[in-house]
């Protein structure tokens, strides 16, 4: 006898139009970013307008190649920028009356650090726009520098490991919690290995910001700059999720809640033995790092404890 | 206090009349960011917002830089955007700035001038407007309350015209106009609304909107980037004409004009001329007179736009003279003398070789005062007379 099972849905169903992206853009093999853009895009629909910067994704978005390119209306600004271009595109379309979602779409460096001014500014005046970091730990497009979003010990070309380094010296800034501190209606941090969790993330985030500002901080590992085999990226992005080194979380209106809970979360070493820019730590850098994320996810469930539901 | 939107005369401040003028064009956005001695007008526009006069979206940034960001962005969308800044808020604006311009988009800005070096003079002086020459925007620096008004208004009918599409700054020395209370004829807003009527009737500017895509500050990489650095050198210099063209406009609309390009007083019959900007004029054209009286026939040319230089316009002013002096409030690393004195002994080839004299005057709020025109007047014409003369004087 058939048994009628009901259909789980699935990310598909999240997608509200074809894909906006032609094949053949120019993302290194193994990118994340190119899932990223796509998966962002077809959830949140074609009418979306991108805001861009030099960066991973600009000669994606702005058409360096103009044969493989995309559909969107696109602006593309400086580093500094970014949050406040998208500012001037929502003010006025507000003032003219029409309905639009302005999608800003940097990455790590300029969320971080060059754009974090506008980035705070735009999140303290409450603007109407979805804000998207692709956190790929540094500045990958012009060679693998260290950024803010840079953690403890990894090897960047500006903080490389030597025999008198141990790569950077200090850990990353805690950025989705700095922007939740903003007290914005919507924070959620997103990766790739999760997509339902993400794509749940972003339609919260459209609905949101036609109120208000949304962030998204989204884990985007780079084959290139991180050392791994172009296969291995949406893998890297679980074990991230599975060692609570890039837990999976949300603050909605002031309420923090972990949308994907991790039993018995794996040791971090388990994610770094995958990844070539921490191949030099030795034991006891391991073990610095592993204190910064557990203290992260303890601050992260006395937020949850404290204002959403039990964990 | 109720604001009045009919035609009225009222004694307002340099600031004031910039937040009418700006009120008055009814822009969509305004976004800003207070600093000395630019604050008033953006505070004047608040409260014009505050009191409903001014339906706009009034951006309250975090800084210059996202100001500019703003106001581009809004004017790319298909908007008319206005801020105002001055000193180191201009100069932090600086890549924006590029952008603003490289996207041709029809910003309009206040600067009110005033002394960017790191000696920190909270005081007047013109070397922030010099150092964002080579941005790619529209440049003009006005005499006094009422110009600022008038200016302000012909910038957005500049800045958003067909032919140009270019960001434009309206520039005014900071102290001794911006807190200057004069009396100033402000127009009605229907006035207003009338003379910038003909910006509708022109073919749209392209702009992002959803569901049309367009691709803002895409890249362009080899001759496409060359084709629209031209075409931006190109509409630069179409200003020039369209300046003048506009004055004229401007005056048949409102009863009163400033020259366009420039302001020539006196200069006719003249064998010397002086060059100023600014707040200078007033004393420069008093001292005309008394030296005229005294029987040296000088004249007097204001410089009204800086960027394009109105090389035509002012070639024909000096042709023929037997000496010129020009008068800078900011200095010119390099060439060791002002800048617009620079500029001006580049016109050499089409006026032919005159003495020419440098004098740098005011800076950080020191006083250009009639003594000093007197004396730059006697050099000049010392100069035109054959006695051996300094090529550049630092004053007081």
């Amino acid at each position: 006898m058939a048994v009628e099972r009901k259909r789980q849905p699935k990310v598909c169903d999240y997608y509200q139009n074809d894909d906006q992206f032609s094949p053949g853009v120019a993302f290194c093999s193994g990118c994340t970013l190119e899932l990223n853009l796509r998966f962002v895009s077809r959830v949140l629909g074609k009418d979306i307008i991108f805001v861009g910067t030099p960066s991973c994704s600009a000669p994606v978005l702005h058409g360096q190649n103009v044969g493989a390119w995309h559909r969107h209306g696109y602006y593309a600004c400086t580093m500094t920028g970014v949050a406040s271009s998208a500012s001037g595109l929502t003010r006025y379309y507000e003032q003219a009356g029409i309905e639009a979602t302005v999608v800003c779409h940097t990455g790590d460096g300029c969320a971080m650090d060059v754009g974090f001014q506008t980035l705070s500014g735009a999140a303290e005046r409450n603007e109407k726009m979805i804000y998207i970091c692709y956190d790929n730990e540094g500045y990958m497009n012009t060679g693998i520098q260290q950024s803010s979003a840079t953690p403890f010990g990894a090897s960047t070309s500006t903080t490389p490991s030597g025999t008198a380094s141990q790569g950077k010296t200090t850990g990353s800034k805690n950025m989705p919690l700095v922007m939740a501190m903003h007290d914005i209606p919507y924070v959620a941090t997103a990766t790739l290995s999760h997509l339902e969790d993400y794509a749940k993330k972003l339609v919260k985030a459209k609905a949101i910001a036609k109120e208000g500002f949304a962030y998204l901080h989204v884990f985007c590992p780079c084959v290139v700059g991180w050392k791994i085999p172009v296969d291995s990226s949406v893998q890297v992005c679980r074990d991230a999720v599975r060692t609570n080194y890039f837990p999976l979380w949300e603050v909605e209106d002031g309420s923090y809640r972990i949308t994907q809970p991790v039993k018995d979360p794996k040791p971090v070493g388990e994610l770094t033995k995958t990844l070539g820019k921490f191949k030099h730590l030795r034991d006891e850098e391991l073990a610095i790092l592993q204190g910064q994320v557990d203290h992260r996810f303890k601050v992260l469930q006395a937020l949850c404890a404290g204002t959403g539901e039990p964990q | 206090m109720t604001v009045v939107l009919d035609k009225q005369r009222k004694v307002i401040t340099g600031n004031g009349a910039a937040a009418y003028a700006a009120m008055l064009c009814r822009p969509d956005v305004v976004a800003a960011y207070p600093i000395t001695p630019q604050s008033e007008v953006i505070e004047q526009l608040a409260k014009f917002h505050a009191d409903g006069v001014l339906d706009c979206q009034y951006v309250t940034v975090e800084g210059e830089n996202s100001a500019q960001n703003v106001v581009c962005a809004a004017t790319m969308a298909g908007g008319r955007a206005f801020t105002a800044t001055s000193s180191y808020g201009l100069v932090y604006m600086y890549d924006a700035m590029f952008q603003t311009a490289g996207f041709r988009a029809p910003v309009v800005m206040i600067n009110v001038n005033r002394e960017p070096p790191g000696i920190h003079a909270v005081c007047s002086g013109q070397q922030d407007m010099i150092s964002v020459r080579d941005t790619g925007w529209v440049q003009l620096i006005v005499e006094d309350c009422q110009e600022i008004l008038d200016t302000t208004i012909m910038a957005f009918r500049l800045a958003e015209d067909y032919d140009i599409q270019l960001p434009v700054i309206v520039n005014y020395d900071g102290y001794y106009l911006s807190f200057l209370a004069e009396s100033v004829e402000i127009p009605g807003i229907e006035e207003v609304d009338r003379y910038l009527e003909v910006l509708k009737s022109q073919p749209p500017r392209s702009r992002l909107v959803p569901g049309e895509p367009l691709g803002c500050g895409s890249h362009g990489i080899g001759a496409g980037y060359v084709e629209l650095r031209k075409k931006h050198m190109a509409a630069m210099e179409r200003v020039k004409a369209k300046i003048d063209e506009i004055d004229q406009g401007f005056s048949e609309a409102f009863g009163r004009g400033h020259g366009g390009q420039i302001e020539e007083y006196r200069t006719e019959d003249a064998d010397v001329v002086l060059v100023t900007s600014g707040s200078a004029v007033g004393t420069a054209r008093t001292m005309i007179d008394a030296k005229r009286e005294a029987g040296i026939k000088v004249g007097l040319v204001k410089l009204r736009l800086y960027r394009p230089f109105p090389v035509e316009r002012l070639s024909q002013a000096l042709e023929g003279k037997k000496a010129i002096g020009v008068l800078d409030r900011s200095i010119c690393f390099g060439w060791d003398c002002g800048p617009l004195y620079m500029e001006t002994l580049a016109l050499t080839p089409r006026i032919g070789l005159v003495p020419m004299l440098s004098f740098i005057d005011g800076l950080a709020n020191m006083d250009i005062t009639q003594e000093h025109i007197g004396r730059m007047i006697d050099d000049i014409y010392g100069a035109s007379t054959g006695r051996p003369y300094q090529e550049v004087t630092w004053l007081p």
